[in-house]
């Protein structure tokens, strides 16, 4: 399948940086513009009050996104700053460094990067409060580093508002991918409340609340659907048990957290073609669950 | 040991009394003597009426001072000298008027009526007196224990108002410790002229009256005898023995036997009534004394392994920290150089994620045998853990060999901790594909067995030979005569059993019908039940 993508070209919630002017249909596209941008044919068509959608055909899902983008690393040990500084700049990305936990805030709220990579045990101060720092102004993708472990840190940092981790010793491609993975999450985001969604051969529609493989009609109990929305909501990002319970069960009563796991086992018995091998719905052990990444 | 039945204490302490009691009698004669001896040389001039009065103070006096028997029989020994020496005719038995006999009879009735009530009034104001002292001890007591800073003050503050109180030579308050089994003196006070030295008592016996709620007594000849065992009121029949001049008594709070309380004086310990129910009293307070000391030392010991944990926990989370940057910089820099073209590097890459794993593998090794692994046991689905092992073992070679069987239409739901178990689960289907031959399966079969959520993993291997199966388990075993590099540490299953056991699961070894092993993950299953209704 000649698969097409669509991209949001979306500013950060920010605002601050500056905005890219807002053309008329039929304008021509300022080149800086399209810097950063999935290779290949490209359309770009105005939305209002959105940015750009880049329509574009053929590219390839190791596609520099990182093209200038720029990443900040915030990491005591110097090692492993350079570690994430050549993962990174080998994709093209700009890569800044902070040694402390305040500094790492100062540069995120001075240099406005698109991704940042975060270690846990920074001397000055808890990684959780950094993240929750940058979390209050900034949308850009958190990557946490973290021990082994250390579930309960993951899952207290990813409820503050990180987006994924990487467990040490990690291997620069892990890294790698991870961080395209986030920053095109982060690219999709806002773009596909109304859209129809396709994925893995699973048709999942929305609004309308249907849902089919390969044609065939499958049914879904209402919270199965709640639960299914908001993966596809999320896709591409790790959410921890606790807010995937808070965005399906709003009113929490009784012991229903406990039974995420049974409803999971459920809905994917009913959209994995092999409900043991979920290409879907992705176990993180011991944190919550991902749903692929659309797109 | 021999049991003895009480011989009554009560003619003992008659005979004590007597005995106490006949100095002061001798003295009370010799007043009647001269009192006597002064009404004869007054007897012209003295009418009956005046007589009589003057014994009567005599009988009341000391009645007063001796009690009631010295009383009596002073009223008769006066009954006697009043008819012989002063009533006429003098030195006989003979009374010239027979109206004197009415006076004697009226003055002997009054003196035994006075004797009688004046004792009465008596005792009953020592009585009154014993208890407000009693009183004054509990409070004292009560109060020293509960202020005493330290647990152990307050066992020795116990022991020293129990001694003081029962005015015995010494008073110690044994304890037994929770680990050793060996009792300790946690209290003692003693007479300053008394030396408690020659009352040690054996270990045996302390434990013989912990254990069967006993008592026991030393007699005043040097044997001991065990009494009232397994009676309510053991310490009482011990204090009913005659001539024992040392006692341990059974400390019980709340039905159990907590420490022995011991009591020794150098002549026989007797005590009435009152100070029985009293030793009762104390008891009690001493027996909360000890109660305390062992809840203290239980909360030391805690805070103590606490303490312990807590270091142990930063010292594992340090190895493990400082571990994993070198490791991270390692495989980093030998990807690079592998992008560079230098194949060799691949190895480098490999053999860090190896050394990681031996470290890891290690590091839970001894959280496990400390028990200082954090658990957190949720309800979990076996689908989920499945598709997690699968999802971990990506990448693995031979993984494509592992055939998964659901034996279930619904979820399997079970209540355990879901990283440990994925641990497990992964060690089991790793040893599996590592020991099973190229091309055969690796068959992972999910399904409910009464308690426990079974997650069975079969292979066509060697299987293990019977007389290896025992040590199957332990860490770095390794099947005999499998060649070195083929496993790693022979860490996974120590590993894997560990983990399911942590949380309340196990692991199992079966040999397979037709060859090779059947390794089952047991996990405590939980009840699916109702979990969908919130659902439709």
């Amino acid at each position: 399948m000649d698969r097409v993508r669509r991209v949001w070209l979306t500013h950060h919630r920010t605002g601050e940086r500056e905005r890219a002017p807002r053309p008329e249909k039929s304008e021509r596209i300022p080149a800086a513009t399209l810097k950063g941008m999935p290779p290949g044919r490209r359309t770009l068509h105005a939305r209002p009050r959105r940015g750009y959608s880049v329509v574009s055909q053929g590219d390839h899902p190791e596609a520099p996104l990182m093209e200038s983008l720029t990443a900040l690393v915030i990491d005591d040990e110097p090692q492993i700053r350079r570690v994430v500084r050549n993962a990174l700049e080998a994709e093209g990305a700009r890569v800044i460094e902070a040694e402390t936990g305040r500094e790492g805030i100062d540069r995120a709220a001075a240099e406005l990067p698109a991704l940042v990579v975060l270690d846990l045990g920074l001397p000055d101060m808890e990684g959780i409060r950094v993240c929750t720092e940058i979390r209050k102004w900034s949308a850009a993708p958190i990557i946490v580093l973290s021990a082994r472990h250390a579930e309960r840190e993951k899952v207290a940092l990813l409820d503050a508002g990180a987006d994924d981790y990487v467990t040490k010793p990690f291997s620069p491609p892990e890294l790698r991918a991870r961080a395209r993975a986030q920053l095109r999450r982060a690219r999709l985001a806002g773009g596909q409340a109304d859209a129809v969604v396709e994925v893995d051969g699973l048709r999942i529609d929305l609004a309308g609340r249907t849902l089919q493989r390969d044609g065939a009609d499958i049914h879904l109990t209402p919270t199965e659907w709640d639960l299914l929305r908001t993966f596809v909501r999320h896709a591409g990002r790790t959410l921890t048990h606790r807010q995937i319970f808070r965005e399906v069960w709003r009113d929490p009563a009784g012991d229903a957290q406990a039974y995420l796991r049974v409803h999971v086992a459920n809905l994917r018995r009913k959209i994995e073609r092999d409900p043991v091998r979920p290409q879907l719905i992705i176990t993180e052990p011991g944190v919550g669950y991902r749903f692929r990444a659309i797109g | 040991m021999a049991t003895d039945s009480a011989p009554s204490a009560d003619g003992a302490r008659r005979r004590v009394a007597l005995a106490r009691a006949a100095p002061a009698g001798l003295l009370w004669v010799a007043v009647v003597a001269a009192v006597t001896a002064g009404l004869v040389a007054l007897r012209g001039a003295l009418d009956k009426a005046h007589i009589a009065l003057v014994y009567l103070l005599v009988v009341l006096a000391a009645s007063a001072r001796r009690g009631r028997s010295v009383g009596i029989a002073l009223a008769i020994l006066c009954f006697i000298c009043f008819e012989v020496f002063l009533l006429p005719p003098y030195h006989g038995l003979a009374l010239q008027a027979p109206a004197d006999w009415l006076v004697l009879a009226a003055f002997l009735s009054t003196s035994v009526v006075a004797a009688q009530l004046l004792d009465r009034a008596r005792r009953e104001a020592a009585a009154a007196e014993r208890r407000a002292q009693e009183i004054e001890h509990l409070s004292r007591l009560g109060a020293e224990t509960l202020n005493a800073g330290r647990a152990e003050d307050a066992v020795e503050a116990a022991a020293r108002v129990i001694r003081s109180t029962l005015g015995v030579g010494w008073c110690g308050i044994h304890q037994r410790e929770p680990e050793t089994g060996a009792f300790r003196l946690a209290g003692a006070a003693a007479r300053p002229d008394f030396d408690p030295a020659s009352e040690a008592w054996a270990d045996a016996i302390l434990a013989y009256v912990v254990e069967h709620r006993a008592a026991a007594v030393r007699r005043l000849d040097g044997a001991v005898h065990v009494v009232g065992v397994g009676e309510e009121a053991a310490g009482a029949v011990a204090l009913a023995q005659p001539d024992a001049r040392s006692m341990l008594l059974p400390l019980g709070v709340r039905g159990s036997v907590v420490g022995v309380l011991a009591l020794a004086d150098d002549r026989p310990i007797l005590l009435d009534a009152a100070q029985q129910r009293f030793v009762d009293a104390l008891g009690y307070y001493a027996a909360l004394a000890v109660e305390r000391v062992r809840l203290a030392a239980e909360a030391e010991h805690a805070e103590a392994l606490r303490h312990a944990d807590r270091l142990k926990d930063a010292l594992l989370a340090a190895v493990s920290h400082d571990l994993r940057t070198p490791l991270t910089t390692i495989k980093a820099l030998a990807h690079e150089i592998r992008e560079g073209g230098d194949e060799r590097a691949a190895i480098v890459e490999v053999e860090a994620d190896r050394l990681n794993r031996l470290v890891a593998d290690l590091l839970d090794l001894s959280r496990l045998n400390a028990g200082a692994l954090p658990l957190d046991p949720e309800l979990n689905a076996a689908d989920d853990l499945l598709g997690a092992a699968l999802d971990r073992l990506a990448g693995t070679p031979r993984v494509g060999d592992v055939r998964v069987e659901l034996d279930a239409t619904e979820p399997l739901i079970g209540r355990f901790d879901f990283v440990h178990s994925l641990r497990a689960l992964v060690n089991l289907i790793e040893n599996a594909l590592k020991y099973s031959p190229a091309g055969s399966p690796v068959e992972v079969v999910a399904r409910r067995e009464g308690d426990d959520v079974v997650l069975s993993v079969l292979d066509r291997g060697a299987g293990i030979p019977a007389s290896a199966v025992d040590r199957l388990f332990e860490p770095f075993f390794r099947a005999p005569g499998v060649a070195p590099d083929t496993a790693g540490a022979g860490l996974g299953l120590a590993i894997a059993r560990r983990l399911a056991e942590a949380q309340g699961g196990t692991v199992r070894y079966a040999p397979r019908p037709g060859g090779g092993s059947i390794f089952s993950l047991h996990l405590p299953a939980a009840d699916a039940a109702g979990v969908c209704a919130p659902s439709s």
